[in-house]
């Protein structure tokens, strides 16, 4: 009776420590290792030393230009013993938290790409970002000088740079050149809301599910086109704030300009999708512009989209036009600015092998992701292999002229934005009250009063 | 040394249940301490612990100045009282008439039963669909007559009862489901006796099936409304939370200040506001119970 309790005993514990042990096993193989490596410690050195394996992560899918940029360096550094891997996460609330995560937990990372200043300042701050200054110093890079400009150096955080912006990004209109050359209009260079409008409208036809619309604005996605790609040319990167991010602006003219603009376009003209069709039918630019039901769309982003003949048929050219402005002023700023912003771990164990890695990629390896439709920010890329890969495979259906026009050719005097405070809370109220605008139920002044007034609130 | 007979059983018994008891520690038990620990914090979770300060009751008094807490707590009652009472409801008399007057009761029930089981992101967007303007209700309602139907979906006044009306589709077949299980252990002597005294269908259901059924719907009050609080799925995939604030409800909002506004404290503080309402509302159920659910 005792013995066969106690062998009960036993193998229950044995069953508990062998459960835990299981768990613990996958989860450090640091454990085991030393005892490994101390049996042969000079064939493990002497290996390590050959074979250093990094991983990157970022958001853009390996098929559209990254896994090529790691073929690239894997052959070009075979010598010095660096390989690299990529993998993807999902550029939402979701797979940013994944990285992060991650990035907190430990050394799996080493060089991982934030999409966004908010981000990477959280980043920065949160220690899970290397300072490369010391590295850029080292190696005589001058960000300012070699990448884009003055607006390099404002993705700095505190003074230092934490990651290199490596994706320069311009946008513009999208067109269906086709509808335009149709209906006898010149693509334009440069245009008014009003002229938007106009054009707008004379490009509308047909009824129910035939019509074709002259714009599509993405409203279900992004809310916000009115502020980030109209009136950001008159007022600059901060177009949110005014008093440096005490106040917020919505009450500014360019602003209610371009959002009433959009708001009749979508309601009194019919021109464009209603934000409730947007909504109730989760209309994407891809399904409205490439499948021809509308002759404009708000941005390029979807260019791995154009490029794809085989997800999305179509044979119509694609042309860019700038944004329209909501009015003119003679020091106008561009929309666009940087991005692909690539950090280092500070918790990786090869950071001298991730920077080499990170020098060639800004520099020379990403021209592959061109061809997806990200132009490097690196000024010594010859702009002309730029378009070629840009536009390769696609030559019959994008248009050269303007593409590099719109896209490629760098610009003067970009809009920087430098304030972020309360951003997250500020883009909800503001979200909700465009929401009521182009629901009507508000006026476009009232809406944006209100979302002033609500936003200002949050930033006492 | 010698251990006692008693201290040995224990720790047998106390092994074998180590495993699961440890995972509840670690998993359930502990966070929740913790969650009581930063709701009285500022939090930004991806700045690392250094970043926590104590801000003591601030979180809970702040809150009821936030609109958007406020107009998430609203909702979040709107929907649960709309839900639960028209589920139940609706369940009952579905399991009565599907046990009565249905030929064929299994693939009917079946039926009934396939939404509970299918994943709600699933559900949800094939009902984006439906409520689409060129979508089948948005059809039947112009077909009777109706010149501008609601936007459902992009409406400020129509997006709840769309998503509600979603939910009660969704919940139902499982209410379905236990009410047929009660329905089918009812004793036939009540009834029989009835038929005797000659009362009518109507009046058998209302004086005997459901005062019979009553603990079935005590227990399915009870859970429908721990589960319509916690509505997330449908409102993340069909409107999130919009337009405007029309459809926020409380376990969205906690999503959105956590992971969006990376306000960790004050994301726990509202959870255990939503607890606490959650448990006084049981509490009053419980007390309730005693006037109209007989365990005979």
């Amino acid at each position: 009776m005792k013995a066969k309790r106690l062998g009960l005993l036993v193998l229950s514990a044995l069953l508990t420590v062998m459960v835990f042990a299981g768990c613990s096993k996958n989860n450090s193989p640091g454990i085991t290792a030393p005892s490994e490596a101390s049996q042969d410690t000079d064939t493990e050195k002497s290996e390590s030393k050959q074979s250093i394996k990094l991983k990157m992560w970022g958001a853009v899918p390996p098929e559209a230009g990254p896994q090529a940029v790691m073929d690239n360096f894997n052959k070009a550094f075979a010598d010095q013993g660096i390989s690299i891997e990529y993998e993807r996460y999902v550029n939402d609330d979701q797979g940013n938290m994944k990285l992060e995560t991650n990035l907190l937990a430990g050394n799996d990372i080493d060089i991982y790409v934030s999409y966004t200043l908010d981000g990477l300042k959280k980043r920065a701050s949160g220690k899970m970002a290397l300072d490369l200054t010391p590295y850029l110093e080292q190696d005589k890079i001058d960000l300012a000088d070699s990448f884009g400009g003055a607006m390099a150096t404002s993705y700095n955080v505190d003074g230092k740079s934490y990651a290199i912006p490596t994706k320069f990004d311009q946008f513009g209109i999208v067109l269906n050149k086709d509808m335009f050359d149709a209906a006898g209009i010149p693509i334009p260079t440069e245009w008014t809301m009003d002229e938007f409008r106009e054009i707008a409208k004379k490009l509308t036809h047909g009824e129910g599910q035939e019509k074709v619309y002259g714009m599509f604005f993405n409203t279900q996605q992004d809310i916000f086109c009115s502020l980030n790609y109209f009136s950001v040319q008159v007022l600059g990167g901060d177009v949110f704030y005014k008093q440096g991010g005490k106040e917020t602006n919505f009450t500014d003219p360019a602003i209610v300009k371009s959002t009433r603009t959009v708001a009749d376009m979508m309601n009194v003209d019919k021109s464009a999708p209603t934000h409730v069709d947007s909504v109730t039918q989760k209309l994407t630019q891809e399904g409205m512009f490439l499948s021809g039901k509308s002759a404009m769309t708000i941005g390029p982003w979807m260019i791995r989209s154009i490029k794809d003949k085989v997800n999305y048929p179509h044979s119509f050219v694609t042309a860019f036009a700038p944004y329209p402005t909501p009015e003119k002023k003679s020091d106008m700023f561009t929309q666009g600015g940087l991005g692909d912003l690539v950090s280092i771990n500070p918790k990786s164990k090869n950071i001298d092998a991730a920077w080499t890695f990170l020098k060639w990629y800004a520099t020379e390896g990403m021209l592959p992701l061109s061809q997806g439709g990200r132009v490097p920010a690196y000024k010594q890329f010859d702009k002309d292999s730029i378009l070629q890969a840009f536009i390769s495979g696609a030559e019959d259906i994008l248009d050269a002229q303007t593409t590099k026009a719109v896209l490629i050719d760098p610009k003067t005097n970009y809009a920087v934005p430098s304030i972020s405070n309360k951003l997250p809370e500020i883009r909800k109220v503001l979200g909700e009250e465009l929401e009521k605008i182009y629901l009507e139920n508000k006026t476009t002044e009232n809406g944006l009063a209100d979302a002033k007034k609500r936003a200002d609130e949050l930033l006492k | 040394m010698k251990i006692s007979r008693q201290l040995k059983t224990d720790i047998v018994g106390y092994t074998f249940i180590a495993p699961n008891l440890i995972g509840f520690l670690i998993f359930t038990l502990f966070p929740v301490a913790f969650s009581v620990v930063i709701s009285f914090t500022d939090w930004d979770y991806t700045q690392g612990f250094n970043s926590m300060t104590f801000n003591w009751g601030n979180n809970f008094v702040e809150m009821w100045k936030d609109e958007w807490f406020v107009a998430s707590l609203i909702n979040t009652f709107y929907f649960s009282f709309a839900v639960v009472p028209a589920t139940v409801f609706i369940a009952l008399v579905l399991a009565v008439v599907i046990d009565k007057y249905v030929i064929g009761k299994t693939p009917v029930r079946l039926a009934m039963f396939m939404p509970y089981i299918s994943n709600i992101v699933a559900l949800s967007i094939v009902w984006v669909m439906m409520y689409s303007p060129y979508g089948p209700i948005t059809q039947l309602v112009q077909s009777l007559g109706v010149e501008n139907p609601p936007k459902w979906l992009g409406d400020f006044n129509w997006a709840m009862p769309a998503i509600i009306v979603m939910s009660i589709w969704a919940g139902v077949g499982y209410c379905i489901m236990i009410y047929t299980s009660a329905i089918q252990s009812l004793p036939t002597e009540q009834y029989e006796a009835a038929e005797i005294d000659g009362a009518s269908e109507v009046q058998k259901f209302f004086k005997i099936t459901i005062p019979m059924l009553s603990p079935t719907t005590f227990f399915l009050v009870i859970t429908t409304f721990i589960a319509s609080f916690q509505v997330f799925g449908q409102i993340m995939i069909m409107t999130r939370g919009g337009p405007g604030t029309s459809t926020s409800v409380l376990v969205h909002y906690v999503y959105t200040t956590a992971f969006s506004f990376y306000r960790m404290g004050y994301a726990a503080a509202i959870s255990w506001i939503l607890f606490i309402v959650l448990f006084i509302i049981t509490i009053i159920q419980w007390q309730g119970q005693k006037k109209w659910v007989s365990y005979t």
